[in-house]
């Protein structure tokens, strides 16, 4: 009867050595089907995040630099190259955060401290809620139609 | 040194999901108000003058929230340019790519806190 029992050992190396794996390769359909476009342009919003920030450090150097660079900065904006980088990134920045803010239910545990975690809806609806209202307060605000 | 970044794990994910909840945040605002408003001549005048700047980006508040939108989103940034280079196949130039991402995002951080710092000075 013992005869019968599988052999546990009979596959192990003569010498400990490293789990051989396949090398790696894109998934099925990678870039260009089912939801690989879309995760794929969040990533390369990246770029925006990474560019703007820059654009907006060299302003606040421009402030310290004085009134003549200050005013500098804005009328290069002006330029055509600027102006469609600038609309291509709010485009693109405002799709990052709302795609973001519908993604951040998943990566929320089930409680939040004492509380229940609310419906998925209610925290998509309260993050898409927060974006606008800081998108529009901080328009007017910057543009001066606010104090 | 492995320990020593598995304690530091929770900065650095901070600095990356900071990133991005500011950047998505903040950024958009700057970009209409600033670069585009700015830039067509439709926001001018006294909303964009020097003075009214200044006075914003010193105020301490003001200091605080700029200072947040510049240092934190080139965090999220490179990390996600990082992982889309990786994949896009380039895993195994991952350690110069990682470097130059995490390098620039150090770079502007600094950049960001002299900017803000002298000003105050």
């Amino acid at each position: 009867m013992s005869e019968l029992r599988p052999r546990v050992d009979a596959m192990k190396p003569r010498a400990p050595m490293p789990t051989r794996t396949a090398d790696p390769r894109p998934p099925d359909k990678f870039p260009s089907r089912g939801r690989y476009p879309s995760y794929l342009a969040f990533g390369a919003c990246g770029a925006f995040l990474l560019l703007s920030a820059q654009l907006l450090i060299r302003g606040v150097w421009a402030l310290g630099d004085g009134e003549a660079a200050w005013d500098a900065y804005i009328v290069s904006f002006g330029h055509p190259v600027y102006l469609a980088y600038h609309v291509a990134a709010f485009i693109g920045l405002t799709w990052f955060a709302l795609r973001l803010f519908r993604l951040f239910p998943a990566t929320q545990p089930n409680r939040m401290g004492p509380m229940k975690r609310p419906a998925d809806a209610v925290l998509v609806a309260g993050l898409y809620g927060v974006f606008f209202t800081v998108l529009a307060v901080g328009t007017l605000f910057l543009g001066g139609a606010l104090l | 040194m492995k320990t020593l970044m598995l304690k530091l794990e929770p900065v650095i994910w901070l600095l990356f999901s900071g990133g991005m909840m500011i950047g998505g945040l903040l950024l958009p605002v700057f970009v209409l108000v600033v670069a585009l408003g700015g830039g067509l001549g439709v926001v001018g005048g006294e909303a964009l003058g020097y003075d009214r700047m200044l006075a914003l980006v010193t105020h301490p508040i003001g200091s605080l929230v700029v200072l947040a939108a510049m240092a934190l989103p080139v965090w999220g940034g490179a990390h996600h340019l990082r992982h889309l280079w990786i994949d896009f196949g380039g895993l195994g130039s991952d350690s110069l790519v990682g470097f130059l991402c995490y390098g620039t995002a150090l770079a502007s951080s600094i950049a960001a806190i002299l900017a803000v710092v002298r000003l105050h000075a």
